[in-house]
């Protein structure tokens, strides 16, 4: 290594991965940080994570309603953002199906429909779906398309944020 | 293309892509956020105005020119394929940290999601003007960095953010963008303040201004994107025009999307203050 500034880095990138690590990794607050304002910079990189997966997946704000929240928040807080937001979303429905909550049947079997159209999508690129993953993606589309119906017929605040 | 002068610019969204074109002849400008287009398939309406000789700049927000680390060749390369596909007069990034961890530290690697401050002290500043040369050399065209909103600061800094984005400027000749807004951002959540800052900043250096909207609640201002530029912001924006008007001014508005006819009043409002006749009450 001929940099220069390569011990300079060095030091930056211990007192950064603190930082990084008190806001999105559950890490202790670094000495000389104010806490309030740490938790406040922890809940807007938080939103702003929420608000990617609602983004791509907004049928998760609808599946679990006004406890989108609290559960995005209990899977984020030790989960370091690793990729982008799509990922994210399939790796927190993953958490949840593992974890066992939401306890609701009904909400899982939707997750799991969910999990299964997302993993074909996904998994299908770059190469276009084949026959065979369209085919087992069709009938969790569905399910999910009649949960929205059901929603569409009884109305309630769907956004989870 | 000029460089030297942009005018008034609005953020290009998919959402405002309607709108767009029917804003000119107000709207000189858009740009872009680098990493949401694909420079191999331009959406069809960036083409068109490209097509109308309307500038476009790349504006990106992952490369992380305040991370420890080096930039990363890809990113960088990316970054200079989006200025390259659109002609742009110039790319813009942040003066921020985004990701951290890796060989470095022999950590895992995080990604912050967003933009985080980059603490001022002496060290800092040699790793950022390192990485801005890097940046320099390798893209096609000028770079202009962005000060950026924060909700902490660091403990035991060295400069204030005025002095320290003209040590960054007058060491590398990269070019600012200021944002009044994060400046407004930065003086009710952290009680900066905001008009020492542009009293620090070199106007020569400046590029172009941001200037967007935002809500107060409970003392905290949520810097949003979503809601008409207030008052103080603009107040900010007189302030910075009466020390030297800037070559641009560029509108974001990220959600919440109004009708072109309001977007129309917001670009002229934003305008008045430019010609030093924005005397809102």
């Amino acid at each position: 290594m001929t940099d220069p500034l390569h011990r300079t880095r060095q030091r930056l990138a211990r007192d950064q991965a603190a930082l990084l690590a008190a806001l999105v990794a559950g890490g202790p607050v670094p000495r000389g940080f104010d806490p309030e304002r740490l938790d406040a910079q922890r809940r807007a990189l938080l939103a702003k994570r929420a608000d990617g997966v609602v983004r791509v997946a907004p049928e998760l704000a609808l599946i679990l309603g006004r406890e989108f929240p609290g559960l995005f928040r209990a899977y984020a807080r030790t989960r370091p953002l690793a990729a982008g937001p799509r990922r994210d979303a399939l790796d927190f429905v993953g958490h949840l199906l593992t974890t066992g909550v939401p306890r609701d049947p009904r909400r899982r079997d939707l997750l799991a429909a969910w999990q299964t159209v997302m993993r074909a999508v996904m998994g299908a690129s770059p190469s276009r779906a084949p026959g065979a993953a369209r085919g087992s993606r069709r009938p969790a589309a569905v399910r999910i398309f009649r949960f929205f119906a059901s929603l569409r017929a009884a109305p309630r605040s769907a956004k989870g944020t | 293309m000029r460089t030297d002068h942009l005018g008034m610019g609005l953020g290009w969204r998919p959402q405002l892509a309607d709108a767009i074109p029917r804003l000119r002849p107000a709207l000189d400008w858009v740009e872009v956020v680098a990493e949401a287009i694909d420079p191999t398939r331009l959406p069809a309406p960036l083409k068109q105005l490209r097509a109308h000789g309307t500038p476009v700049v790349p504006h990106g927000v992952g490369l992380g020119l305040g991370d420890a680390a080096r930039p990363d060749l890809a990113r960088l390369a990316a970054l200079a394929a989006r200025a390259e596909a659109l002609d742009a007069p110039l790319v813009s990034e942040h003066l921020a940290f985004v990701r951290a961890g890796g060989p470095l530290t022999g950590t895992p690697r995080m990604e912050a999601g967003h933009l985080l401050p980059v603490p001022r002290t002496r060290d800092a500043l040699d790793v950022v003007c390192a990485n801005i040369r890097l940046a320099q050399q390798f893209l096609p065209v000028p770079l202009a960095l962005e000060n950026i909103a924060a909700c902490l600061a660091w403990p035991h800094e060295e400069f204030s953010e005025g002095r320290f984005l003209a040590e960054v400027a007058e060491r590398t000749g990269v070019r600012l963008v200021v944002d009044v807004a994060n400046l407004h951002t930065n003086h009710v959540n952290l009680g900066q303040d905001p008009v020492r800052t542009l009293a620090e900043i070199p106007p020569e250096a400046i590029a172009y201004v941001h200037i967007a909207g935002g809500v107060e609640e409970d003392g905290i201002w949520y810097d949003t994107h979503a809601h008409p530029v207030p008052p103080p912001v603009l107040d900010l924006l007189a302030e910075l025009c009466a020390r030297s008007v800037p070559p641009g001014i560029l509108l974001e508005r990220d959600a919440d999307f109004p009708a072109a006819a309001e977007l129309g009043a917001e670009l002229a409002a934003v305008r008045a203050v430019l010609r030093g006749n924005g005397g809102h009450d």
